[in-house]
């Protein structure tokens, strides 16, 4: 697809073209995908009533979405009966500001973080800095991404873009480490520098997985233990949210929390579920004095107010659709140049950011489904991204060639006899293509499509003329099966 | 918020929740403690039934085989007699309000449960002024001592029975880990690397 007008354009093209030539990301994806992939499927296979749990976890965060301003209100009215404040925020400079103030107004020179997406989304980091506040992440895979100077290429495994080697490179560069290739001694180098600062911060940063309405408990889901600390050990505790993470009932903890460990990384149950309701109680000896919820809009209410899309807000961040994605295995997330990368990615940046800044990222899915059938909440994420696709060819960011070719194409594919004299035409020329049983490379326009790889040629007869001269020889089982 | 309700769009569906879905129940399981046991078993927790009268010996048993010397325990009511054990044992009890790091400086964490759950082999655990959060999550140990009828069968039958919640209601499954770096899985990340359940 050509080039949009904005100099802002995500370049998926590019991104992807330069993802191809790094065999340090196709070795780090390699590992990471597949097992990802395997130890999701046995974890659902494992739930007989699965398929009836992603129908239910749909429902209520349909539900939960429908009446989006009641369940917010009484979060806000418990979290603030609790001694808690909570602060609205319509995009992500509003988010910053309130983040930045409340450091600033607590004396805050220390923050430790754990792993949160919206954080990322608002670009909170550079503007805590540019505060003269030192933030850390806590998180292991973000705390290499943030000591390398990169962003996060997946929403559960940050680092799913980097191999061991590299992350060893980096230890001994960042933290005098003796080089050790073994992830538990790099494991181990992490957690005693993080452990001092956790015990060194005045603030904690944390994302929410969930939020309950009904007892204004925010839910924070993790395996490490870095999210508990930064949310227990540090005075002030600063959880943020989007919008749409509201759920009424803390019944509905029963469902989503089962399909979102199993979606994730294929396990039973998360190894910590910290289910926070207000700041410490008097006479507690640990958890923060203040704790401040702020709620993020930043696009999400347009969302909400478009029907072919709002079902992405049920998204429960689980990643599962970009370690299905083969444009994902491929690429990696970097380069779908958002925060939010895959099938998933592509339908909420075009969405948050804008069809201009962002409107060929749809561009770069197969539709093969595959993300839909594993979706926790069931969201139809390539019909989403076809409706995008309509967009962007509405909104002019599709060029003259590719609309002309897809007008001959319609054409072509509408008429069966059309298409058997196109499918003849294309067997006499690929006589001058085909070298040893494949197409290697195809002439302009077409070029794109073996750039990368190489194209079986057509048969020598199509299905359907064989299929009609079996029959005609009155083979007999192939017409019953 | 006036946002969100012009996005929601007219009034039609400003009525509070008739439309929320049902939920699946608990399911019951035959025996909780046993699949307790299992599941908590399969994520890497040593679990092992102990009986009343032999806790407090064998907590100080526990601790001399891991060499734990200063431990932050929970101070309720039914670890009484095992904090004293281990005072005769001459193993340390660090302050619930001690300065942070000194509680850091513990190598064991002693505490109850409030229940466990059978499906998922997972620990829940409530905050209160004697039930500090940092003792599970501060050592590179965990010890907590369950009663077997605190054992239930999954999630929905812990959010039936939970009732009020605490300022930290945390549900623990396993040791702290970790499989960001190579894909590679490691136990003790950042909380505890070693998780033991005494079922009385």
């Amino acid at each position: 697809m050509s080039a949009s007008s904005r100099t802002d354009a995500i370049d998926i093209v590019g991104n992807s073209e330069r993802a191809l030539r790094d065999p340090q990301l196709a070795q780090a994806l390699g590992t990471a995908l597949p097992a990802l992939r395997r130890m999701r499927s046995a974890a659902a296979a494992q739930v007989p009533e699965w398929e009836s749990l992603r129908a239910v976890a749909a429902q209520a965060k349909d539900h939960a979405l429908a009446h989006l301003d009641l369940h917010l209100t009484r979060l806000e009215a418990r979290i603030a009966a609790l001694g808690g404040h909570v602060h609205w925020a319509a995009d992500a400079g509003d988010a910053r500001r309130i983040i930045v103030d409340l450091a600033r107004s607590r004396a805050v020179r220390r923050i430790v973080k754990s792993k949160s997406m919206v954080t990322e989304e608002i670009h909170l980091n550079p503007a805590l800095e540019a505060a003269g506040i030192t933030v850390v992440e806590t998180d292991l895979g973000e705390y290499v991404v943030q000591l390398a100077g990169e962003t996060p290429s997946h929403i559960v495994a940050p680092i799913a873009h980097k191999t061991a080697a590299s992350v060893a490179d980096l230890f001994v560069e960042k933290l005098g480490m003796a080089r050790s290739e073994k992830p538990e001694e790099m494991t181990r180098a992490a957690r005693a520098a993080l452990r001092a600062e956790f015990l060194a911060a005045d603030m904690g940063i944390s994302g929410v997985n969930f939020a309950i309405a009904e007892t204004g408990t925010v839910v924070i889901v993790e395996n490490e233990g870095n999210a508990r600390l930064s949310t227990t050990a540090p005075r002030v505790h600063v959880a943020v949210m989007g919008i749409e993470k509201v759920l009424p009932r803390l019944a509905d903890l029963g469902v989503l929390l089962r399909l979102l460990a199993r979606s994730a990384t294929g396990q039973r149950a998360s190894v910590y579920v910290s289910m926070i309701t207000g700041p410490r109680r008097p006479g507690e000896h640990d958890g923060p004095d203040e704790l401040h919820l702020v709620l993020v809009d930043n696009g999400r209410t347009r969302l909400l107010a478009d029907p072919s899309l709002r079902d992405a807000l049920r998204c429960i961040r689980c990643g599962a659709c970009l370690n299905v994605c083969p444009v994902f295995e491929r690429v990696g997330g970097h380069a779908y140049g958002s925060v939010y990368g895959g099938p998933i990615g592509a339908v909420l940046t075009p969405a948050l950011d804008g069809i201009e800044r962002a409107g060929e990222l749809p561009f770069a899915s197969s539709l093969c489904g595959a993300c839909a059938e594993v979706c926790p909440v069931k969201i139809d994420l390539p019909r989403m991204l076809l409706e995008l696709r309509h967009r962007a060819v509405r909104a002019g960011m599709v060029g003259v060639v590719d609309r002309a070719f897809a007008r001959v194409w319609t054409a072509l594919m509408r008429s069966p006899a059309r298409l058997s004299a196109l499918t003849a035409l294309a067997r006499i020329v690929q006589r001058v293509l085909v070298r040893r049983g494949r197409i290697e490379r195809l002439p302009y326009p077409f070029d794109g499509w073996t750039r990368y790889r190489t194209a079986p040629p057509l048969a020598a007869t199509s299905f359907r003329s064989w299929w009609v001269s079996r029959r005609r020889e009155g083979g007999g089982g192939g017409t019953r099966a | 918020l006036g946002r969100i309700r012009a996005s929601l769009g007219g009034t039609g569906e400003r009525t509070p929740s008739p439309d929320a879905p049902d939920l699946p129940r608990s399911q019951p399981v035959a025996d909780p403690a046993v699949l307790f046991a299992e599941r908590a078993g399969l994520v890497g927790v040593h679990v092992e039934p102990v009986a009343l009268e032999a806790l407090p010996d064998r907590v100080a048993r526990w601790c001399a085989e891991r060499g734990v010397r200063r431990v932050l325990t929970w101070e309720i009511a039914e670890l009484g007699p095992v904090r004293e054990a281990l005072e005769r044992a001459g193993v340390t009890g660090v302050p619930a309000d001690a300065p942070l790091a000194d509680r850091a400086a513990a190598d064991g964490g002693i505490t109850g449960a409030d229940w466990g759950i059978a499906e998922t082999g997972t620990l829940v655990l409530s905050t209160d002024p004697a039930r500090p959060r940092l003792a599970s999550l501060l050592p590179p140990r965990h010890l907590a001592v369950i009663r077997r009828e605190q054992i239930i069968s999954d999630l929905p039958a812990l959010f039936e029975r939970c009732g009020v919640l605490p300022s930290a209601l945390t549900l623990i499954t396993g040791p702290s880990r970790s499989a960001d770096i190579g894909f590679v899985p490691v136990l003790g990340a950042h909380g505890p690397m070693d998780v033991t359940v005494f079922v009385v």
